[in-house]
């Protein structure tokens, strides 16, 4: 299993008067190069677990392992140097910063491993072809279209070659077109061998025929119909 | 190739500029308030140690001992015959006598130095007359004669006519003719003051023969100042002895207290400057907010969006450093340091067109740089471990 969780709780704000438990006993194990979608309705502890899945917190309890390490009691740091070889991320509205250019949003993740611009431009370059957005290189991200804009995200989760991508509500402000060929990407990338996750609620996700397994989640628990 | 650790601190300083640009405006706005602090604290250095290192290199000129007789804690005329009582110390190798006075002209409401003595009998009085722009220092048989400073020159019309006349105390006027105007170069001693013969300056004040109001001792070791000063204050006790490192350190002491006094006010300036620098540094806009957790998502480190701060930081200080600096210089060579004439020269009417050369020593360069951006740097980096520290997982949904 490339994922491995096993009771993992997460409590917010423990001990405090704001207490909330996001997570109670999640046990989950994701194989390599499958893809897996976690449904649910708002608020439903989703994007906590995707959270633990891409190394953001560890958990409160449980055993939450990620391409064979243990996430639990793992210092920040390491946290952050483990999600940075691994994890690759699609936010909701795909978070791409509107000042930078394509380029420099796509190349992001790749600056504080400290690799030259000219490698930086080579990695990136082999993407905007790959998406067709070569052309698009030199924008400002702010004037992109939301179809281009979704396929700058996945570039930037791909950039530095991550085995894991996690998308959290990639669709919730995508028409149905983009939708669609947001999970044909999905389904190549998972052709070519990426194990992905996706926090989703929208049918249009976890109905896709490439979508191996869906979790319902539910009151932050797995909710078994 | 350069190692990871330092192309990623290269990359960050990329990110760093990029992001400075991005935000040009107000990028743009604190780099200018800044360098007008650093401008404002620069200049004033840079005009005390000019107008000290001036008034140095002009008092070079001056006797190294002036004898003045006191009476009743005041100054008055000074017998010439104190002069045969110093014959005996050795170590003397010329005492010149001087009268020295004021002459308020109420036409123009200012105060002219006049001095008058004769320079030939000066030790090196021949020297005097590279201190001169033009002409020549009036000899002792050259009566009327006299060299003028030049707001001397400016104050009484003297480019067109070379010719002016002083009123004596009984009333009646006594007529002078230039014969000569001092360097602009020794403005800062000269800028008021008329030289002329000691029997022109005796006519002027009705100084009775036999009595000068000082007498000018040269010695012949710079070295036994201090020895021979003591020993002429016990030969003449109601003399007040002036040695000439006393005068440099008088002006020392006025530039300094008048630089430290306006160095007061601007650091008031500073302070709030660094308070509002602090104040900026710890808000966050939402989208910075939004940025920082994105970087953090996308495997940046704490450290390296507080690196990211400090760059900018470093930018924006070097950059006001530099423009405060230039311009500070700029303001003293070229402008005569007009902002703070006032308070540095005082409030004479006849103030002096200054042509300063700056000096900023090393240590002058480290005590602004520790003024100013060093306090910039702490106000800005360490409310950034607020914003750096926001959590990755806020660029996440619910």
């Amino acid at each position: 299993m490339l994922i491995e969780l096993s009771g993992v709780s997460k409590i917010y704000n423990q001990g405090r008067a704001n207490e909330v438990r996001a997570l109670t006993g999640i046990d989950l194990g994701v194989e390599q190069g499958s893809m897996v979608c976690l449904k649910g309705p708002s608020g439903s502890g989703k994007s906590t677990l995707l959270a633990i899945i891409g190394c953001i917190f560890p958990p409160t309890s449980g055993k939450a392992a990620i391409a064979g390490r243990q996430l639990a009691r793992l210092p920040d740091r390491f946290l952050t140097l483990h999600r940075r070889e691994t994890i690759g991320f699609i936010f909701q509205r795909f978070n791409i910063l509107p000042e930078l250019t394509v380029l420099e949003n796509i190349t992001l993740p790749l600056l504080p491993l400290g690799v030259p611009p000219k490698e930086r431009k080579q990695r990136a370059q082999e993407l905007l072809e790959r998406f067709a957005i070569t052309h698009r290189a030199q924008f400002p991200a702010g004037q992109i279209s939301g179809g281009e804009l979704q396929r700058v995200a996945i570039a930037r989760a791909l950039i530095n070659n991550q085995p894991i991508i996690l998308a959290d509500e990639p669709t919730a402000h995508l028409d149905t077109a983009l939708s669609r060929e947001f999970m044909e990407i999905m389904q190549q990338l998972k052709a070519g061998g990426k194990t992905i996750v996706i926090a989703s609620h929208d049918p249009l996700v976890f109905e896709h025929p490439a979508i191996e397994r869906t979790v319902t989640i539910k009151d932050g628990r797995i909710h078994v119909s | 190739m350069a190692p990871r650790n330092l192309e990623k601190q290269l990359n960050i300083l990329d990110y760093a500029l990029s992001s400075l640009w991005r935000r040009r405006m107000k990028s743009l706005s604190v780099l200018l308030v800044f360098a007008a602090v650093i401008f404002l604290l620069a200049s004033f250095q840079m005009v005390t140690q000019a107008l000290t290192d001036k008034a140095s290199q002009v008092l070079a000129y001056t006797p190294e001992i002036t004898l003045q007789k006191m009476s009743a804690g005041r100054q008055e005329a000074i017998p010439l015959a104190y002069r045969d009582r110093l014959a005996g110390i050795f170590g003397i190798r010329r005492v010149v006598p001087r009268i020295w006075g004021y002459y308020f002209d109420e036409v123009r409401l200012a105060n002219y130095t006049v001095m008058g003595m004769d320079v030939r009998e000066m030790p090196e009085g021949d020297r005097l007359d590279t201190a001169l722009a033009k002409g020549t220092i009036p000899g002792p048989e050259e009566q009327g004669r006299v060299v003028v400073g030049q707001s001397i020159v400016k104050a009484l019309n003297l480019d067109e006519r070379n010719t002016f006349s002083l009123f004596r105390p009984d009333l009646s006027l006594k007529t002078f003719t230039v014969s000569g105007a001092f360097s602009r170069d020794t403005d800062i001693m000269t800028n008021d003051l008329i030289v002329m013969s000691l029997a022109d300056a005796r006519d002027l004040y009705e100084i009775p023969a036999g009595l000068v109001t000082d007498l000018c001792v040269y010695v012949a070791n710079p070295k036994e100042i201090g020895t021979i000063a003591r020993k002429i204050s016990a030969i003449l006790p109601g003399v007040r002895v002036l040695t000439r490192p006393q005068i440099q350190k008088t002006y020392q002491v006025v530039f300094g207290w008048r630089s430290g006094f306006g160095s007061i006010c601007l650091l008031a300036a500073l302070a709030s400057f660094v308070i509002l620098a602090w104040d900026k540094a710890s808000g966050l806009s939402p989208e910075e907010r939004r940025e920082i957790s994105i970087l953090k998502v996308l495997g940046w480190e704490t450290s390296d969006i507080l690196a990211v701060r400090f760059w900018e930081s470093v930018i924006v200080s070097g950059l006001a450093c530099i423009v405060g600096m230039t311009a500070a210089y700029i303001h003293v060579v070229y402008f005569a340091a007009f902002l703070f004439r006032p308070v540095l020269m005082g409030w004479s009417v006849l103030r002096p067109d200054l042509h300063l050369v700056p000096r900023m020593a090393v240590g002058n360069i480290l005590l602004i740089l520790a003024f100013t951006v060093v306090p910039y740097l702490a106000a800005t980096v360490i409310p950034a471990w607020r914003s750096a520290t926001v959590p990755a997982d806020s660029a996440l949904g619910g």
